[in-house]
Order: structure tokens, then C-alpha cells, then sequence
């Protein structure tokens, strides 16, 4: 199996401007969030990305996608239906082949050479099933995950076998039935914003859509979806940010440039900065 | 080995009662036996054999070897005594076996042994239960939560939809739960982790609705919750007419402070304030802000629909249960916002309502919050399997499982003609069944024979009482539920039933003969919850007469056993939901017409300009309501009359109180004195001490005459018989008191009470000294004049009970001794409350009955600095407010109110008088103790008993080397009371004529009847013994069966302080335990049928025609 198409979300009422923040990479460069996420998975050897934007968005991301433009797709979500519904407007685009799924709002830095999206890609198609990329998340921080249960894959040490998922599950609920024996007490497999689907998951949104009503989520048809066929988490080597919760741009800033080469001065600003603050 | 019994697979050896495998032992062989148990406990790695081995030592030490004959008593070391004190129950147990070691073992180390071994089983049962509770699925995260950041839980969003006026009310509305059955209590939780198979109960949700009030039976248990704009908790109890505003973390972990504590406990279980952030010292608006939004908080109310405390229905459980589970579904803990739940968040819902019940210090049985669960449900104990947090470490889990029956199983014509048959009530008895509980897992664990007999019998009752069930057989079942009360449950535990619960049952056989199907005992024990099963045809009149029938019997023993409340006949009708839930918006977003007198009488007193915007939206909403929904009608009228309270002046109730003072001998000069010293500190808890230099030592051999090893010789007994025929001997039995440790302070007469069954009957106390003397009199072919005590408390009840039971039957001259002196309670001072709690050693309880100590304590000392310490105590019924003076002042009242006279005039041979306490149940007129006394010829002769550990309060001392009492009160050092062989039983012997010398009186002076001139002998003799500040608890009821003990202050004179003077001479005989110990506490009960006390004592009663 090998993973040509992407999909990023970026039409959600509370993030369609957020990919469109600027930001000093690794590398010291001055882009958008959205285009930062777009090297890394063209690097990764993805050739065709779908953005899926709110209406009226798509000349602002025109704009923004940089060097990309010829291998990105606008698709506009009519109405805010939920992010099931977002990811089933690339239907057409995915047209029954497995895909890499992102949301717009994320960032991503690897914790070794290999980029996240690349690890993830490298499994999916290894494994040749949905892989959703996931990170050992303390229970504090389960309102704002969906989150996974599982077993270990025998002779694996960072991919399990899914058994449940649950979006945004209270931890009274995940310690009854998200259990992942090796975890650390109090500590859940939530999702990382980064999965790799297959045509199965998108027939398993259109048949939810039908009854959905105003509000078609995801994670209820990934539960669906890993129920019926192999999906595996796989637990990366790398960082999450999520540039939209409260200081979510600054730390993602923050960590890029203690990545790259600028690491030192960034520190020093830094120190300076405690020592004038009040 | 008895080992064996506790490691063995086998079920004959494992199951072998310890009784029997301990019979034919000797000493050497038991003290070789409790070596190995203990030493097997120390090693054991499984929780349940090492509990096993605890209370077999427990039995060992407490029913084998004390008692025993052996080379001396023994002392307790204190320094065992204080770890006990401290819960360090092993450092106990090894300091009490060292002593053992060194001196011996004897009654006294066995006695300290005992009660260390069995402490430390239910200490270790409660850690496991505790344990399994935060180790429950669900359940952990709560435990480890710890800064408001890291709050995984938000409100549903449904419930922040604000309508421009107010915010969503989430109401979740739960029956209770009755049983049929419990099969011998099996659902305590000890029981359900060691024996699951036998962990069975059937047990049905109900709606209620008081009989005669006119509506329909519906959930009595409502929890209402709604998102407030104030970052504080707001909690309401609508029963308990109790409110607060929350705006401190530490205050929602302080359980005592008000009334709310439920609702906190609620709070923490659920998760909303998760256990783990107690102590984090963070503000409750960052957690809240987390929770519900910033600026936001929640306000939880509860109602309970007036049924009244002690119902057997488990309704706190249920109300608990109902509360968390409004809190968990507002916060998308439970999948359903509303209606019914399912079957794991039921679950859940049980395991957060027992964790709650450990938060709150409290705890019931786990078939409690039944309500949860629909209709008609078996629930079971289930083994331990991999994956449980139990497995390894007990059989069964902790939690049980629920088999709701579904119509084919129990068909709905069988659920109707139970409620056609029932008549569900409750008696008016509120009583604490925490002694119940630990004595049948006590029973269960040593294999009592009878006990596991009837346990395999209360099994097999519960399949056939679900045979008749399902066959929709109401009469059988009434057999079976009556077989399974007279049989099982008082096998196991005779104290289930008493005499009301008797008569009742006796006068609805005799009202209803055939059509009087059976009986039903709801819960731990009877008297409060029961049900009475009827004829469908007769089921209307029998709700009428059993009510008649319950208020008869509650007036002709409202004196002798502790009422909380009028009795209440209930309609019930099954619930077929379980709790349920609605969310109330818009229009119907009411609280219940309670909550709005509660809460809007403060806002319309306020001005108008103060009220914000919300309150002026509350004050809206009610006032529509009070015009549109019946159940709000008459609600403002209500309101505006708790906003002008009716009437003026003084309460009838001080009217009343200063009558009973008049009549009763109450001396105001002799009061405002004290109150006097007691606020200049010349009097208090503290000064009750000898000096610190007071020199006690115990009592040397010669000091006293040992009985118990050299019984008097026949001489003496013959002295004594001639004496008892010459009727020269009198019997004065003090029943004055209301005997605050029988009923917790609640002011009946302990003389009264019917306090357990003996010759298969139940017998009072005062029946059971008549028969004594009754015997003793036949024996030596005389009657003996018999005298008991009374006081304001006791006198006219005492009077109206013997006249009502014609004198039991008593063959000889009965006198009562109406008391001449009565004291007026006080409010304590800050500095005595502190020195009885702080300075004093006391026994620390377990961890958050401990927590919820403390913060009752701290309530209470504001409570004293705010009613004002050393005020007079009025804010009570009047007969609770009033004190008797101290039992030194019993025999100068025969003096005084012309007893004395009548008998000398009855007997003017009359020469000795026999004084005891009313609870000694063992003391009767001995012709060898008589004898004794005569022939030794002292004035006074006190008997006093080997001391075991539960003696406490002083005893025979040397002090500065005269064998005198010695008050607990008055000891300078803890410690001096364990050097100490001896207690005092208060029983004496009285040379009448030496006493009346030492007053300075004589027979002729008495029979002249010069009241003044006694008076003043009385005061003087009074003026040369110390006088002793007391805090004593007493009971305050109010609303529906609630009760709260306050701590007061009062003043004594005691008897056995006459040793001190040196011109009497006094005598001390060292009596058997049987004849010496005292009956103060119910929770004794049982050991006392069980060591053999209790035949003894039936054996010298003849119970006469009566009987």
C-alpha cells in the first residue's frame, strides 16, 4: 500500500484562521503554519494534498500555501458540519485509496531525523491498514483528545492493535474502557491529529452522514471503521502543538526555534525576559 | 491445630466452628494455640485468613482464656494502652504479649488482648474495603488529581444554555430500596469479599407517598443540579432546611461544619471536587472555572421528601446515589444526560456512592443504592478473577452484580399483589446498627455454630420466598419472610427484634388472626422500616390499625426504648426506572417551593437596590410559579410567615422548664456559684484532679477481702441466711438515670428498658432486680423490701410502668425514692470542650470518621462560644436540659423524702441496705457478701472486680497511703489508673445505723421526719466531698428523625467518694466479674450472652407468676 493523497482540515469555525499564522521554522524561515505542514508532508512523499476550507477561505489559502499551489486541491465545506463531515468532502479527491489525514491547526516536530508524517507514512504502508498516530497523553488532558484502547502488537514496541476509541472521553469512562496494559497510571493513547485512512472509513462517513443530522463527527466512524477492519495506533517519536489553544502559537514558536539553529539566542531572549518581567 | 480451620480447603475443617475445636483445651493448650494464630497472622499474605486469625485470637483471649482461673489478674501496661488509643493496634498487641510474657497471663492482659486483636480485624477489613473502593475502575483518576489545571471533567453544554433568565435544572429523581430478604445481613461488604456465593439479596425499588396524605406514591429521593453565575458551591438540603455558599476548598472537605455533609460527599465521590485536591490549597474558583467557565459555579440541592431518618429504606444511600449520579451525567461522566442509566454507569454510580459513604465517615450494606437499578432485582456476590483488584486478595469483589427480573420472571400480577398485601412502615425507632453489623462479621469469620447453621438457612429462605414470588404466592411469602425473622436473623442476632416490634406482631395476629399473613423486617434491624403482610382484602383497614396499633404501643413504651418519631404508615408502588433524569428548562425550570422559603426569605428582606440580577430572577420565577403550578400553591403564604414569626414572649417550653426546676429542687443560689467558679476557672474538667504530687499506689493484700479465691465460710453464708430470713436486709436500686450510653443521650429510663430477652421473655432492668430479690427472698422464706430511685427524669414513668405491670408480681414491699435535688445544664466553656478533647487521651477513630470528628468538634466549640459558655442550657425538651446532681445524693434522698422512714416503720428491724447501680445486673443479695459484712462490721463495704481493659474511671487505690475510691475524674495521671487491680462496682453494703452516725442522725430523728434537720446533715456531709465538673452528651431531635448530640456541662457529687472521709469505716470484697460488671452499652450484648453472663444472671432470677 502506498499513500499518495492528503487531507487537512481547516474549515472548523474556531481554526480557519490559525493555519494561516506566521512562523520561524526550524530553519529560521518566516511562513505560514499551513505551509510549514505542507513541506513536511510533501517531503514525506505525499503528491496531492485537499484543503478543506471554510467558505470564502480558499483565495486566503491560496495565498498562504507558498511553493504547493499546483499540488493542493481547495475544497470548500458549505456548512460547518462537523469534522466527519470536513474529511468526507474529500471523497472525490481520495477517491477510494488510503489517505494521510490532518488537522490545520497542528504542528509537528520529530523527536529524531525521520519527520512524523514520515514515520506514520512508513507504517501505514508497511502495515497496509489504517494507522492513526497517537501519543501517551496524561488524563488531565482528555477534553481535548480523542483517545484509543488497545494491545500491543506482539514483537512491536510502539504500535497497538485498536480496540476502542471514544472522543474527548471523561477518564471515568477511559479507565473502564480505554484500558492499554504497559501505559503508565493515569495516562491514555490520545490521538496525535495525524492518521492514515482507507476508502472504508469514508463509506462508513457517508453512511453515518445520513443520520447525523447537523453534527457528523469522526471519531465514531474511525470506532466503526477499527471494529470492522484492522486500524493499528502507532505511538510517534515526535511533538504535537496545537496552535489553538491559549499560547498554543508561542510554545509551537518556541519549540521550532529551540530546535533549530537560532537555539541559543532564543535562550538568551528568554533568560532576559525572566529577568525584566515583573 | 486451629490453623487448620482458617488454611484448610476443605469446607467440613474450614467451616468447623472455633468453639467447638477450642472445647476440652486447657489453659496451657489456648495459650499455645493463640501463639501459633498469632504468629501465622504476622506471616499470612492473604487478607482474609490473617482477619480469620484475628478473630479467632479476638475469641480466644476474650471467651476462653479470660475468665479462666489463673495465677493472678495481671495489669495492662499503659504504654499498650496508649498505642491502642493512637490505632497503632500491632505495637499494641506486641507491648500487651510482652507483659504476658513477663507477668503471666491473666483476665486483665487477655481483656486488653482481646479488644486489640479485634480492632485491629476491622481496621484491617476496612483498609481492604477502602482499598477496592479507589481501585475500582472509574473510580481511580479522582485519587490522583491534584491541581485544577490538570481537571479532566467539563459541564455539558446542554446545561449552560442560559434562556435569559436562568440556567437548566438537571433533576434526577431515585426510589428507595426495601429487602426481602438479605440472607443474615450477607450484603455487609466483609462478607460479600469472603463468601460471594452466599452474598444474596432480593431487594425491590419503591416509590412512597404517607399514607393518608393523598397523592401517589413517587421517587422520594430528588437531586437537582443548575450552572450558577458565582464561582462558589452552592449546597441546599431541603429536608435539613440547611444552606451554604462554598467559597473555600478546605470547606468542601469539612463534612461536620453544617448539615450538607451528603451533598459534599456527593460532590467529592462524583468527581466534581476529585479527593486527590484536598489539601492543594488552590481556590474552589479555579477549580470551578475549569469545570463549569470562569465566573461560573453550581448549585446541588437535595430533598428527600420528608421521610424520616432511620426508615430501613436506605434512603441517605439513595439520596447519595441520586446526587452523584446528577453530577456525573452533568459532566458527561454517565453517556445519558436523562432518563434512565445504563447498566456499567449503574455500576459506577454504586462504586462512586460507596466511596462517598467512606468520604462521608459513614457506610451501609452494598445492596444500598438499589434504587439505582429498576423493579424487582437479585443482587449477588461474585468471585475474584484476573483482572479484578481483588483477585489474590480476597474471594469475592467488592462489588456485586445486579439480576434485574424481567416480567416473565416475575410477573407483573406478582408485583401487584405484593403491593396489595404490604403495609410498609415505619415504627418511630431510629437506632444505630453499626454494633448489629460488626457482631454478625464477627460471627461469620469465627463460625459461630448456630450462626452458620442459620445462615445456610436464611440462603435457602431466599430461594423459596423468589418460588413464591414468582408464582405471585403473597401468603407464603409472609410465612416465609416471618420464618426467616424469627429464625435466621435472630439466631444470628437475637437483638433484631424488641418488645415493640413483639407487640406489634402479637397485636396484628390477634386484630387480624388468618388475614395477618406475616412479617417483614426491613434492613439491619426492626423497629424503625417494617412491613406488615395482610389479606388484599383487609389491607386498607389493617394501614388504619396498624397505625392505631403503633402509636398505642409507642405511649406504653415511649419511657423505655428510644423514639425518634411518630409512626408512619407508608403507600408504595414498585418503581419500574430506577433513578431517572429530566432536564427542566424554560418555564420548568423549578426548584422545589421548599427551596425558595429557604432561600428567598434572606432576599426579601435585603433592599431592593442589593439584589442582583439573578436573585431578582429568582424572586420573579417563584412568584410566577406560586401563581401557575399546584405545587407551589400556599407557598407565599408560607414564605411571608417565615418572614413575620407568630407570637412573641417566652416559649412554652420555659414555662415548662421552670416548673420542673421548682418542683424538682432545683437550687438557683448553689447554681449561679458554680457558674461563677466555672467562668473563673476555680472549677473545671481540669481541677477535678488530685494534685500532681497525690500519691497512688494500688492496694495492698490486706487492704481487702478476695472472694473470688477464698469464699466465705458457711459460718458467714449462715450469718447472711439469718439475717435475709430475719429481714433485716433492704434492696435500693438506683434508677435515676436515663443511662446515656444505652441510647446515645436520648432521655429514656435505662430501668425501663426491655434490654434483652431472658426466660424467653423480654425483661427491663427493673424486672429483672425484682426477680432477684424476688428468689432471694424465697430462698430464705422472707420477702425483701425493694427501693428504687427516681429522679425528674424517671420518677413518673417509673410509677406508671410498675403500676402498669401490677409490680411485676413483686411478693415483697416495693418502694420508689423520688430524687430532692435537680441541676440545670450548662453550655460548656471553650477551655472544657479543649481539655476533654485535646488534653485528655482518647481513642482515635478510623481516618475519615476521624476528619469528621474533628470538624464536628470545631463546630461545636463555636457553637459554645456563640450560645455563650457557661449559659444556661435551655434549647432542648426541659426534661433534657435538667441534670441529676451525682448518685451520692440517692441515699440521703431516702432520708429526706421519708423512704427511709417507711421502711424502718415497715422493718424496724431493718439493719443493712444493699445499694446498687441499675445496670449491675449481677448484684442481689448474697447471704455469703451479706454475711461478710455483717461479721466484718463495717459501716460501708464496697464490692469492686478484677479490672479488665474496658474498666474504666478510677477504682480501689492507696492514695497517700489509705485504701480509699478513686474517681477517673479525679486522677491526676492516665497512667495511675493501670497500676490499679480493682474497679469499683458501686454495689455497697450499708450498716444503716453507722451511716446515719456519720450524719450525725439517728432511726429516731428519721422516723420523727424533721426534714430541716436532715437537710442540713445532708449539706454538710455534702460540703466535705469534692464536687466533680462533667461533660455529658445529650440529644436534641428534630425535624424527621434527625438528631444531634451536644456536649453540656454538669455537676456531680459521687458515692463512692465517702471512702475519702475517716470517720467511716469502709470494707472492700473482691467480687466475681459476673456479679460485678456492669451492663452500660448494647454493643455489649452479645459478648454477654456469650461468656455466660447472661445464664447467670437468668439463673438467680425467679421470675415469679409473671415469667
Amino acid at each position: 500500500m502506498k499513500i499518495h493523497k492528503a487531507v487537512i482540515t481547516a474549515a472548523g469555525p474556531d481554526q480557519r484562521h490559525l493555519p494561516l499564522q506566521t512562523i520561524v521554522s526550524t530553519s529560521g524561515e518566516t511562513k505560514p503554519a499551513i505551509q510549514l505542514l505542507l513541506d513536511e508532508i510533501f517531503a514525506a512523499g505525499i503528491r496531492n494534498a485537499a484543503l478543506i476550507v471554510a467558505p470564502g477561505q480558499t483565495d486566503a489559502f491560496r495565498a498562504a500555501v507558498g511553493p504547493h499551489l499546483s499540488q493542493i486541491e481547495f475544497i470548500e465545506q458549505p456548512e460547518p458540519l462537523g469534522y466527519g463531515h470536513a474529511v468526507l468532502c474529500a471523497q472525490d479527491f481520495t477517491d477510494e485509496e488510503a489517505f494521510l489525514l490532518l488537522v490545520g491547526d497542528h504542528l509537528y516536530l520529530s523527536n529524531g531525523e525521520t519527520s512524523c508524517v514520515r514515520q506514520l507514512l512508513e507504517t501505514a504502508e508497511r502495515e497496509e491498514c489504517a494507522v492513526s498516530a497517537v501519543q501517551a497523553t496524561r488524563e488531565g488532558k482528555l477534553p481535548y483528545y480523542g483517545a484509543v484502547g488497545g494491545k500491543h502488537i506482539p514483537g512491536s514496541r510502539d504500535l497497538y492493535q485498536i480496540e476502542n476509541i471514544l472522543e474527548k472521553p471523561t477518564p471515568t469512562v477511559a479507565e473502564q474502557e480505554l484500558i492499554t496494559p504497559g501505559l503508565r497510571q493515569g495516562h491514555y493513547l490520545c490521538f496525535f491529529g495525524m492518521h492514515v485512512l482507507t476508502a472504508a472509513t469514508m463509506r462508513l462517513l457517508g453512511e453515518a452522514l445520513e443520520t447525523s443530522g447537523n453534527n457528523l463527527p469522526l471519531t465514531p466512524s474511525l470506532a466503526a471503521a477499527a471494529k470492522s477492519g484492522r486500524h493499528l495506533a502507532f505511538e510517534i517519536s515526535g511533538q504535537r502543538y496545537n496552535i489553538g489553544e491559549p499560547y498554543g502559537l508561542l510554545r509551537a514558536e518556541l519549540a521550532m526555534a529551540l530546535a533549530g539553529p537560532q537555539r541559543d539566542e532564543v535562550l538568551t531572549m528568554l533568560v532576559e525576559l525572566m529577568a525584566t518581567s515583573r | 491445630m486451629l490453623t487448620d480451620l482458617i488454611t484448610s480447603d476443605e469446607p467440613a475443617l474450614r467451616d468447623r466452628p472455633l468453639a467447638q475445636a477450642c472445647a476440652g483445651l486447657s489453659r496451657e493448650q489456648l495459650l499455645a494455640e493463640a501463639a501459633a494464630l498469632d504468629s501465622f497472622r504476622r506471616t499470612s499474605g492473604n487478607l482474609y485468613q490473617r482477619v480469620r486469625a484475628l478473630f479467632f485470637l479476638h475469641a480466644l483471649h476474650r471467651y476462653h482464656l479470660a475468665g479462666e482461673p489463673s495465677e493472678n489478674n495481671g495489669r495492662i501496661p499503659f504504654e499498650g494502652y496508649r498505642h491502642l488509643l493512637a490505632r497503632r493496634f500491632p505495637e499494641a498487641i506486641d507491648s500487651f504479649l510482652e507483659s504476658q510474657l513477663e507477668q503471666g497471663s491473666g483476665d486483665a492482659i487477655s481483656s486488653a488482648l482481646a479488644a486489640a486483636y479485634h480492632q485491629l480485624a476491622f481496621q484491617t477489613l476496612a483498609d481492604q474495603v477502602r482499598k477496592s473502593v479507589r481501585t475500582v475502575r472509574g473510580n481511580q483518576w479522582m485519587f490522583r488529581m491534584g491541581h485544577p489545571a490538570e481537571h479532566p471533567l467539563r459541564i455539558r453544554r446542554e446545561l449552560l444554555a442560559h434562556d435569559g433568565h436562568s440556567y437548566p435544572i438537571l433533576l434526577e429523581r431515585t426510589p428507595v430500596r426495601m429487602d426481602l430478604t438479605h440472607s443474615a445481613w450477607s450484603d455487609i461488604f466483609f462478607l460479600g469479599m469472603d463468601f460471594p456465593e452466599g452474598a444474596k439479596v432480593i431487594n425491590v425499588s419503591i416509590d412512597l407517598a404517607i399514607h393518608g396524605s393523598n397523592k401517589e406514591p413517587k421517587p422520594p429521593v430528588s437531586a437537582y443540579l443548575r450552572v450558577i453565575d458565582r464561582p462558589v458551591l452552592r449546597l441546599s438540603s431541603i429536608d435539613l432546611k440547611a444552606t451554604a455558599e462554598i467559597e473555600a476548598l478546605a470547606d468542601v472537605f469539612d463534612f461536620a461544619k453544617d448539615y450538607l455533609g451528603l451533598l459534599k460527599a456527593a460532590v467529592i465521590a462524583s468527581g466534581l471536587i476529585p479527593p486527590g485536591i484536598e489539601g492543594s490549597g488552590k481556590p474552589l474558583s479555579e477549580i470551578l472555572s475549569m469545570l463549569v467557565g470562569p465566573g461560573r459555579g453550581l448549585e446541588l440541592v437535595s430533598s428527600v421528601n420528608h421521610i424520616p431518618k432511620g426508615s430501613r429504606l436506605a434512603v441517605s444511600t439513595n439520596l447519595l446515589a441520586a446526587l452523584i449520579s446528577a453530577c456525573m451525567r452533568a459532566t458527561g461522566q454517565a453517556a445519558s444526560l436523562t432518563g434512565e442509566l445504563a447498566e456499567n454507569e449503574r455500576r459506577l454510580v454504586l462504586a462512586r456512592a460507596i466511596l462517598g459513604e467512606w468520604i462521608g465517615g459513614s457506610g451501609g450494606g452494598w445492596q444500598d443504592s438499589g434504587g439505582v437499578w429498576p423493579g424487582i432485582k437479585l443482587i449477588e456476590g461474585s468471585f475474584a478473577a484476573e483482572g479484578d483488584p481483588e483477585q489474590g486478595v480476597s474471594r469475592g469483589r467488592l462489588m456485586p452484580t445486579h439480576h434485574v427480573f424481567s416480567e416473565n420472571e416475575i410477573p407483573s400480577a406478582a408485583r401487584k399483589a405484593l403491593q396489595d398485601s404490604l403495609v410498609l412502615v415505619h415504627g418511630g425507632m431510629a437506632q444505630n446498627v453499626g454494633p448489629i453489623l460488626e457482631m454478625v462479621t464477627e460471627k461469620y469469620l469465627t463460625r459461630a455454630s448456630a450462626e452458620w447453621a442459620g445462615r445456610g438457612e436464611a440462603l435457602s429462605l431466599l430461594e423459596k420466598i423468589l418460588t413464591a414470588l414468582r408464582s405471585s404466592d403473597i401468603r407464603p411469602l409472609g410465612k416465609l419472610t416471618t420464618e426467616n425473622f424469627r429464625g435466621p436473623l435472630q439466631t444470628i442476632i437475637p437483638w433484631a427484634t424488641n418488645l415493640y416490634t413483639e407487640t406489634l406482631i402479637s397485636r396484628a395476629e390477634q386484630e387480624f388472626g388468618k388475614d395477618f399473613w406475616g412479617f417483614w423486617m426491613l434492613g439491619g434491624m426492626s423497629g424503625g422500616g417494617m412491613g406488615f403482610i395482610f389479606d388484599p382484602s383487609r389491607k386498607s383497614e389493617a394501614q388504619a390499625r396498624m397505625l392505631a396499633i403503633m402509636a398505642e404501643t409507642k405511649a406504653l413504651l415511649r419511657n423505655a426504648l428510644p423514639f425518634a418519631m411518630e409512626p408512619v404508615v407508608y403507600d408504595f408502588s414498585i418503581n419500574p426506572h430506577g433513578t431517572f433524569a429530566t432536564l427542566l428548562s424554560g418555564a420548568d425550570a423549578a426548584l422545589p417551593p421548599d427551596y425558595y422559603q429557604l432561600h428567598l426569605a434572606p432576599l426579601l428582606r435585603a433592599e431592593p437596590g442589593d439584589l442582583t440580577p439573578a436573585q431578582r430572577a429568582e424572586l420573579t420565577r417563584f412568584a410566577s410559579l406560586s401563581r401557575s403550578n399546584p405545587d407551589f400553591s400556599g407557598s407565599l403564604s408560607n414564605l411571608l410567615e417565615t418572614l413575620v414569626p407568630s407570637g412573641g414572649g417566652s416559649s412554652p417550653q420555659s414555662g415548662a422548664l421552670a416548673e420542673l426546676l421548682e418542683k424538682w429542687g432545683f437550687d438557683h443560689e448553689q447554681h449561679e456559684s458554680i457558674r461563677r467558679d466555672l467562668l473563673a476557672d476555680r472549677i473545671g474538667l481540669a481541677r477535678n484532679r488530685l494534685p500532681a504530687i497525690t500519691d497512688i499506689t494500688d492496694v495492698l493484700p490486706e487492704d481487702y477481702t478476695d472472694l473470688t479465691r477464698t469464699p466465705p465460710s458457711a459460718e458467714t453464708v449462715a450469718l447472711g441466711k439469718a439475717a435475709l430470713a430475719g429481714g433485716s436486709v433492704a434492696v435500693v436500686s438506683l434508677a435515676a438515670g436515663a443511662g446515656s450510653r444505652w441510647t446515645q443521650g436520648a432521655g429514656v429510663c435505662k430501668a425501663l428498658n426491655p434490654y434483652a430477652k431472658l426466660g424467653g421473655k423480654h425483661r427491663t432492668f427493673i424486672e429483672t432486680h425484682l426477680a432477684k430479690s424476688s428468689q432471694r427472698g424465697a430462698e430464705a422464706g422472707a420477702t425483701i423490701p425493694h427501693v428504687f430511685t427516681t429522679s425528674y427524669l424517671t420518677d413518673g414513668p417509673t410509677r406508671e410502668f410498675l403500676e402498669s405491670h401490677s409490680n411485676y408480681g413483686y411478693p415483697g414491699s416495693l418502694h420508689l425514692s423520688a430524687g430532692r435535688a435537680v441541676g440545670l445544664r450548662m453550655i460548656p466553656t471553650e477551655r472544657d470542650l479543649r481539655f476533654a478533647w485535646e488534653e485528655m487521651p482518647q481513642q482515635a477513630l478510623d481516618e475519615q470518621q476521624q476528619k469528621m470528628r474533628d470538624s464536628l468538634r470545631t463546630a461545636l466549640i463555636g457553637w459554645a462560644r456563640g450560645a455563650g459558655e457557661a449559659g444556661d442550657y435551655t434549647g432542648n425538651l426541659p426534661l433534657q436540659c435538667l441534670h441529676p446532681i451525682g448518685h451520692f445524693y440517692e441515699l440521703p434522698n431516702l432520708l429526706l423524702n421519708g423512704t427511709l422512714a417507711r421502711l424502718l416503720t415497715e422493718r424496724p428491724g431493718l439493719k443493712t441496705l444493699m445499694l446498687h447501680n441499675i445496670d449491675t445486673l449481677g448484684a442481689d443479695v448474697d447471704p455469703g457478701l451479706l454475711g461478710h459484712h455483717l461479721a466484718g462490721g463495717a459501716a460501708l463495704t464496697f464490692e469492686v472486680i478484677p479490672r479488665r481493659l474496658e474498666d474504666r474511671g478510677g477504682g480501689l487505690a492507696r492514695v497517700n497511703g489509705r485504701p480509699r475510691l478513686l474517681e477517673g475524674l479525679s486522677m491526676p495521671r492516665e497512667e495511675d489508673e493501670f497500676e490499679l487491680s480493682f474497679y469499683n462496682s458501686m454495689t455497697t453494703w450499708i450498716d444503716i445505723d453507722r451511716f446515719l452516725a456519720l450524719l450525725k442522725l439517728d432511726r429516731a430523728a428519721i422516723l420523727a421526719g424533721d426534714t430541716n434537720a436532715i437537710a442540713a446533715a445532708i449539706r454538710q456531709l455534702a460540703a466535705r466531698l469534692p464536687t466533680y465538673l462533667t461533660l455529658k452528651d445529650v440529644k436534641k431531635r428534630w425535624g424527621n428523625g434527625q438528631e444531634d448530640v451536644f456536649p453540656v456541662t454538669q455537676f456531680e457529687k459521687l458515692w463512692g467518694d465517702l471512702t475519702l472521709l475517716p470517720d467511716i469505716e469502709t470494707a472492700y470484697v473482691v467480687v466475681d466479674r459476673l456479679r460485678g460488671q456492669q451492663l452500660k452499652d448494647p454493643a455489649q450484648l452479645d459478648a454477654w450472652f456469650r461468656d455466660g453472663s447472661a445464664d447467670h444472671i437468668a439463673k438467680l432470677c425467679g421470675w415469679g407468676g409473671r415469667g
